[in-house]
């Protein structure tokens, strides 16, 4: 049994994609995202408005190992 | 040595340079015991019997000739299916690239050809690299050769079951979430994947832009650091490879760990961990300890943004890369693949922004958290003991296997995210047999120094050259 928030996440997926749910591991996939939505409620103010993704790989090389 | 086959890396380039042993003898062995076991174990997609032949001959003739060798001339090698070859089919462990034939041979085969390696063929592994189990549909799973219901771990299953049973020298796998590293730790072998970038991805089958990685699965990691030392460096086609120098890694191997400092992280890497990991682990850590270095535990509160980031962004990217054939051929896939896939499009575009967004401070947050005062960070590779194949199955039962299936790569997706070199060498047997692993991860661009303290470790312990009773 899926549970509530999963039939409007579908119809999403087709309307924005054309992907069908493939199968019943697809309906368990969607159920994993409970969790994932907490764990980003619980995250929520973290986000920096400078923010940018591009930070990446300056970080790789500001933090780099000395001498390497 | 009775089996040519059961040469490490090094070992096996060593006698050939020495001329102690022909290529031609060491593929003939590894050929031998790939018809003599592969049967059960299941590793080979594709062996190229003629063409690895004819690659040893010439390397014996060049040796007679004088021509200088490479670092890795006349070792045998095979690889996961998804390193390109022009005009070899390339299955990406798929039934939708069952007939894919490639026009670029990728930059990493280039460079271990252009070092004298003899390559074999290509490699089972999971379908498109994404699982973490080494499951398949299409040519048949991969088995554990330390014991054969057990799973082999993801996505580089063959290249782990291959190496530990002795049928090659060495191959490279690839890793996203944890797709060296695990069948790695599962198989009792070494594998390594480098800083983000720091091998380039030309030729190679994409899983998520953001998070691939290349590189090798060996017996010993001073076999790792032969590789790597190939394998790295900038591309000109690659234009996201890292222009740093590369060091010869093989030279900093000097065992010599005196004063290094070991962080370990209270948080994450031991959440419902198996009791018999745990203890492993301490007992590898003491290991360390005896050669000169310290081991503090510390607090990584990052870890818990790190883990629910890594998630959002390889599913949203392999979502986005296999949209065309998720919408035209769906029942292509595996069952357990067209699932996991399908939930990436579920996932708001500003979530998968935010994970990327944040990616650069949490890295530095972590390295604040974990190597301010410390060196290496130090973690077992899984948390649970190896599971086996039925127990992991998600195409058979995806309501009771799914967590289990998800949990084998917690500990190692968060290296993913934050781009960070870690190694994982064997450090014991489970109470069944199975093999554990301890994970050594570095700053970034601190390949040698993760390499330095595993090797250390392999010079006090035994784990990494003990053979699956297979043989």
């Amino acid at each position: 049994m899926a549970s509530e928030p999963v039939p409007p996440v579908m119809e999403a997926i087709r309307l924005w994609t054309g992907v069908e749910c493939p199968n019943a591991a697809g309906l368990r996939s969607l159920d994993d995202f409970t969790a994932l939505i907490q764990e980003f409620e619980a995250l929520r103010g973290t986000l920096v408005f400078e923010d940018e993704p591009s930070s990446f790989e300056a970080a790789l090389r500001a933090e780099a190992e000395p001498g390497a | 040595m009775s089996d040519l086959a059961e040469l490490s890396v090094t070992d096996a380039a060593s006698a050939f340079a020495k001329g102690e042993v022909t290529a031609e003898a060491m593929v003939r062995a590894c050929l031998a015991r790939i018809d003599a076991h592969d049967v059960k174990v299941n590793t080979v997609i594709r062996l190229d019997r003629e063409a690895a032949l004819e690659a040893a001959a010439a390397q014996d003739k060049a040796r007679a000739g004088g021509v200088a060798l490479g670092k890795l001339a006349g070792v045998p090698m095979m690889h996961k299916d998804m390193y390109y070859r022009t005009g070899k089919v390339s299955t990406c462990g798929s039934k939708i690239r069952r007939d894919f034939t490639p026009t670029v041979t990728a930059t990493a085969l280039q460079r271990l050809d252009a070092a004298g390696a003899i390559d074999m063929g290509t490699l089972n592994m999971a379908e498109f690299a994404q699982n973490p189990t080494g499951h398949n549909a299409h040519f048949g799973d991969c088995h554990n050769p330390w014991n054969l219901p057990y799973c082999t771990g993801g996505s580089s299953s063959g290249s782990g079951a291959g190496v530990a049973a002795r049928f090659f020298a060495a191959a490279l796998g690839s890793d996203t979430g944890g797709s060296i590293r695990l069948p790695a730790s599962i198989c009792g072998v070494t594998g390594i994947k480098g800083t983000q970038t720091r091998v380039p991805r030309t030729g190679v089958m994409p899983l998520s832009f953001s998070m691939d990685n290349v590189g090798p699965l060996t017996r010993t990691a001073r076999d790792a650091a032969r590789v790597m030392t190939v394998i790295s460096g900038s591309d000109d086609i690659d234009p996201t490879a890292a222009p740093e120098a590369v060091p010869d890694y093989e030279a900093a191997l000097t065992g010599d760990i005196r004063g290094l400092r070991i962080a370990v992280p209270h948080e994450w890497f031991f959440d419902s961990a198996d009791d018999i990991v745990v203890t492993a682990f301490e007992a590898a850590l003491e290991v360390l300890k005896a050669r000169g270095a310290t081991v503090d535990y510390v607090a990584c509160p990052s870890l818990r943004a790190i883990g629910a980031y890594v998630a959002v962004v390889s599913r949203v990217e392999g979502a986005t890369i296999h949209a065309n054939w998720m919408r035209d051929h769906p029942g292509d896939y595996a069952i357990h693949l067209s699932g996991r896939l399908y939930g990436g499009y579920a996932i708001p575009g500003t979530y998968y922004l935010e994970a990327l967004s944040r990616r650069g401070a949490l890295l530095r947050q972590f390295c604040k958290e974990a190597f301010i005062d410390h060196d290496i960070v130090a973690t077992p590779t899984l948390r649970m003991r190896v599971p086996t194949l039925a127990e992991t199955d998600i195409d058979v039962d995806p309501a009771a296997n799914w967590a289990r299936h998800m949990a084998v790569s917690a500990n190692t997706r968060p290296f993913n995210y934050l781009g960070l070199p870690t190694v994982s060498v064997p450090c014991g047997l489970d109470d069944r047999g199975l093999p554990m692993g301890l994970q050594l991860s570095a700053r970034p661009f601190g390949e040698g120094r993760a390499l330095m303290v595993a090797d250390a470790y392999q010079q006090d312990t035994d784990w990494h050259a003990r053979m699956p009773p297979l043989a």
